[in-house]
């Protein structure tokens, strides 16, 4: 299944929605359903994991840290991420790989892939943030390949694709809202962070 | 086994009676619940006033649950299974995989096709919602979230789920842990004479041709399957309570799995909530039970869910049909040939026992005396679930009748003949019978144009035909069509020559044993899944032997008390076991002469029993008389001197030849051109099964049956995407008839007694099924005919039948412009 799309975020530069977007708690905070996102090693055990409650995104956090946690290419990131598809409810443990970053362009792809209770899915997913055409804002394109099967599978199109739609109109707007945070505080936040991804 | 065969064609001493057996011109019954009464139900007390025991009420000490990991995917290979996370968990006992299975053998079980099927995934998954992994657990819950936590590492590969394309050159290999099988191909049949009917085709003045796919259904019986299964360390003994349609079938194939002797196996069947053929295979879960059950010496339990149900046991049909039709001007059918392209799933696991690839499929000349006829088939492996024959179809003979019955329709409209003259033009002669068709089979006997004579004037035929033409001609927004079948069934299996389960041939057994106070307990090979098995088998006792019916039980599903039989399904438990029980009862009555003659006082071949009365006297003098009450008491307490005491009889009735029910289904539709939507405006069902022992039982049969067929035209089809995942494959997308779209059913019946069963009886359980697809179909398409309208595919849901009156200009446009005002808060809820 394809699924793609754009979003606008007026007067959010691009730099600074590649900066929230590169957050893994900023992005798992406007993920409704999504418990965790964490770097994982072969170590990992989804059993015992347990999130660190309350941590603060910017504008709070220091930008050290947002920009240690930071996605990283190569990287996997383990995801607890629970999905309501028509009665079924179930919890997938996902793990993403963020294959490619580009710094210069705003491109960031990713791989993952989950399983829950009789449906697994994996995916082929990418980003691309633009500068908007009439403005001063960002224009994302976003795009998501996947493949499913099981339960949720069953449950065909028809009912899964307005939940992809819905998660992902959430994700953007929840971002927006982070984003309009950001944008109130002191611009050099922003600018330092940028300087440490470089 | 017992019961050798003289020939194929024996006949029991018993089969024939003195006195001619029941008579169908009377069918009185007597008063005593025997032939032709309507006898309550004797297991209804049970089942409506909840007191019915299913497996899943079947509750031991100690006993542990099975929860099976089930494949998300259709088509992958197994890398790895990491049980460690389930095992850890509070409740779980076991996780086996099959590598656990592997140690005692159990990882592989036959099909009823020879084929081999996984009982949990060893190597490669073919199908999806596949058994990969069982967990054991102390309570359902606890083994149900041991389940989500069985990690599965799958290495997926590409699907294919159409038989079509699984036929294709570079299509993915289902079966590539099968030497020498290079392509999905299983394999080819035919029957007829092709060279005879290729002959008849070229001469013919006209033919026709039709494609036609009969979709992919499932039984979907209420009770899913499921098992209690109890190994005894101390007895050495494995007692499975089951849903099963042939419990001693099972048992000898489970000693024959497991190494079990078969003496040391007990499979008990007890109230079984529908079957409809769902319940003949064996399915992996089973196997697993007791599997678990062995090596954890404690009782567990498998009950599978709907979704589970519909996705991995065994569907009905999917034959992708092309018929063909050879016939004169004036509608003489002289030559049939059909093609076939069967989707058998990801193994051949067909549940059918015939000797015949497809089945009975070889009926399809139906009900009409056709001179030449020819089919060919071809079956393929896909990754779907296996299966293609369960479903209330006398193994294939449900296709076979829809293909004949649509492809008479097809001819009629192209010779632009009335449907029922046409039928009548080429019905089998009443006089043929015995009668033997072009593919072989021998039809014991018929009168088909008395059953469709007799549905036309119920149907009130002749004025739906005029209210038809004057909608036509008045362009009403509703569409009159009348959909005919007159079909002919081949139940009741059957002949060693025809049919047998792992060799064992399929006869079927009654042990009938009478009590010295004058009641009587029957036992019977076969089992009931709601067919009302204990009144009618006790209406066959009471007739022969003149007990009043309530003193009459019957036992089945116990194999341990049970004589051995070969099960319920195919419509064959009336006309085997049924004759069985008649078989038995009559040699009670004669041991019961012996002692009427000795209580009497007369010489033996002086006893009369008398079929009216039931009772037994000494010829001439009437008055002289003795019941079988007053018998079965001197049975035991003053038995002649030259007799063992006791009053029992056991028969093995092996049947001389299978019996054929036929029926004339009239349909009645209204289509409505706006929406597409098909009502039922009339639906009649002239039934002729022969000598009738309970009417109140085959009319609750027959209504059954043609709701199942509703749900066949109308709304069912098992689904998949191209990844294999089953998108029709629970309740909410597989889509059964309710009461809703069920509408009054009109039922008759005519007489025709079969000549060789003992008591004139022929199977009736699928008539209705296989009988009423067709006749619903002929019904739309006739309503579109006259637009040239030719076929309409299975399921014709709304959707379907309004595209199809689209595309030949009958759709109407709804006649006011409806404009829909949302109002303000017309955005959808947020959840």
């Amino acid at each position: 299944m394809k699924f793609d799309g754009e979003f606008e975020l007026d007067g959010v530069p691009p730099e600074k929605a590649w900066v929230v977007l590169s957050d893994p708690i900023a992005v798992r905070d406007s993920l409704k359903g999504c418990q965790y996102i964490t770097p994982m090693d072969d170590e990992f055990e989804w059993d015992t994991y347990e999130p660190e409650a309350d941590i603060p995104t910017l504008p709070e956090a220091e930008a050290d840290d947002v920009a240690a946690r930071a996605f990283r290419s190569g990287q996997d990131y383990a995801a607890l991420m629970q999905v309501g598809v028509g009665s079924v409810k179930p919890k997938f443990e996902t793990t993403v790989t963020i294959e490619d970053r580009d710094e210069e362009e705003f491109i960031m792809t990713a791989t993952g892939s989950g399983s829950a209770s009789g449906s697994s899915f994996s995916m082929e997913s990418g980003m691309h943030i633009h500068p908007q055409e009439d403005g001063d804002g960002s224009r994302i394109e976003w795009w998501t390949e996947a493949d499913i099967s099981g339960r949720i599978a069953q449950l065909g199109g028809r009912v899964i694709n307005p939940v992809a739609n819905k998660i992902v109109n959430n994700f953007f707007t929840s971002i927006e809202s982070q984003m309009t945070d950001v944008e109130e505080t002191d611009s050099g936040v922003t600018d330092k962070i940028r300087g440490m991804f470089g | 086994m017992s019961s050798e065969p003289d020939t194929p064609d024996a006949e029991t001493e018993y089969q024939h009676d003195d006195d001619g057996g029941p008579d169908p011109e009377k069918h009185c019954g007597h008063g005593r619940g025997g032939m032709g009464e309507e006898v309550t139900r004797k297991e209804d007390k049970r089942f409506i006033t909840g007191r019915g025991n299913y497996v899943d009420d079947i509750k031991k000490p100690g006993m542990l649950h099975c929860e099976i990991v089930r494949s998300p995917h259709a088509h992958a290979r197994i890398e790895e299974i990491d049980g460690s996370r389930a095992e850890a968990m509070d409740g779980v006992v076991a996780v086996l995989t099959a590598e656990d299975l592997l140690e005692h053998d159990l990882a592989t079980m036959p099909t009823l096709m020879d084929d081999t099927q996984d009982v949990l995934v060893n190597e490669k998954v073919k199908f999806q919602s596949q058994e990969v992994a069982a967990v054991i657990a102390t309570d359902r819950y606890a083994a149900k979230d041991g389940a989500q936590k069985v990690e599965v590492d799958y290495d997926v590969l590409d699907p294919v789920v159409d038989a079509e394309e699984a036929l294709e050159e570079d299509a993915p290999l289902v079966r590539d842990e099968l030497e020498d099988q290079e392509d999905n191909h299983i394999f080819d049949w035919d029957t007829g004479d092709k060279e005879a009917t290729e002959t008849v085709f070229d001469e013919a003045a006209v033919t026709v041709e039709e494609d036609m796919l009969y979709q992919r259904l499932h039984p979907a019986p209420i009770e899913t399957c499921g098992a209690v299964a109890d190994w005894d360390p101390g007895m050495d003994k494995m007692t499975v309570h089951m849903t099963s349609q042939a419990p001693h079938a099972h048992r000898t194939l489970f000693s024959q799995v497991s190494g079990i002797p078969e003496h040391k196996v007990r499979i008990v069947s007890p109230d079984v909530g529908g079957g409809f053929g769902n319940k003949v295979p064996i399915y992996p879960g089973y196997v697993v039970a007791a599997a678990a059950s062995y090596v954890l010496e404690e009782p567990v339990k498998w009950i599978e869910e709907r979704s589970e149900n519909i996705q991995t046991t065994g569907f009905a049909r999917d034959y992708d049909m092309t018929g063909e039709l050879a016939a004169t001007e004036d509608g003489v059918i002289e030559g049939v040939k059909v093609d076939v392209l069967a989707n058998h799933g990801a193994y051949n696991a067909a549940a059918q026992p015939s000797k015949f690839p497809a089945g009975f499929f070889n009926i399809f000349t139906g009900s009409y005396d056709i001179e030449a006829a020819y089919g060919s088939l071809t079956a393929a492996f896909t990754n779907t679930a296996p299966g293609g024959v369960a479903y209330r179809c006398s193994f294939r003979v449900t296709e076979a009748v829809y293909l004949i019955e649509r492809m008479v329709k097809v001819l009629a409209d192209e010779l632009e003949m009335d449907p029922a003259e046409i039928r009548r033009r080429n019905f089998i002669p009443s006089d043929a019978f015995p009668y033997e068709s072009a593919t072989g089979w021998n039809y014991d006997s018929g009168d088909y144009e008395k059953a469709l004579d007799k549905a036309l004037e119920m149907a009130d035929y002749d004025h739906y035909r005029e209210e038809q033409q004057r909608r036509i001609e008045e362009d009403a927004d509703k569409l009159i069509g009348i959909g005919i079948s007159s079909f002919t069934e081949v139940v009741g299996a059957g002949p060693g020559k025809q049919c047998d389960i792992a060799g064992i041939e399929m006869f079927d057994s009654a042990d009938l044993r009478v009590n010295p106070t004058g009641n009587a307990v029957l036992r019977v090979g076969v089992q009931t899944q709601g067919q009302g098995h204990e009144t009618t088998f006790a209406q066959i006792v009471a007739e022969e032997l003149g007990m009043d019916v309530d003193s009459i039980t019957v036992e089945h599903g116990d194999t341990d008390t049970e004589p051995y039989g070969l099960g319920t399904y195919g419509s064959r438990s009336t006309p085997v076991a049924g004759a069985a029980a008649a078989v038995a009862a009559r040699k009670v009555r004669d041991k019961a002469k012996s002692i009427a003659a000795n209580e009497l006082e007369a010489a033996e071949e002086d006893i009369e029993w008398e079929r009216e009365s039931g009772e037994f006297h000494v010829a001439g003098a009437p008055d002289r008389s003795i019941t079988i009450t007053e018998i079965a008491a001197g049975a035991y307490m003053n038995h002649p001197g030259d007799e063992e005491p006791g009053l029992e009889a056991v028969n093995y009735y092996d049947p001389p030849e299978m019996t054929y029910p036929f029926g004339s289904y009239i349909v009645i539709v209204e289509i409505d051109r706006e929406t597409g939507e098909v009502d039922f405006e009339k639906f009649v069902a002239v039934d002729d099964c022969g000598n009738r022992i309970n009417p109140m039982i085959i009319e609750g049969q027959i209504h059954g049956g043609l709701a199942q067929g509703i749900g066949t035209a109308m709304l069912e089809k098992v689904t998949y995407d191209d990844n294999g995942n089953v998108t029709g494959g629970d309740f909410m997308n597989y889509l059964l008839p309710t009461a809703n779209e069920i509408p009054n059913f009109d039922t008759g019946h005519t007489v025709t007694p079969s000549p060789h069963h003992p008591i004139g009886a022929k199977g009736v359980g699928e008539s209705p099924t296989v009988g009423s697809p067709p006749a619903i179909v002929n019904a739309v398409v006739d309503a579109m005919s006259h637009a040239g309208v030719t076929h309409v595919e299975m399921p014709m849901t709304p959707d379907v039948v309004w595209e199809t009156l689209d595309e030949v200009g009958l759709a109407h446009q709804p006649a006011h412009n409806v404009e829909f005002d949302l109002g303000d808060d017309a955005e959808p809820a947020d959840d």
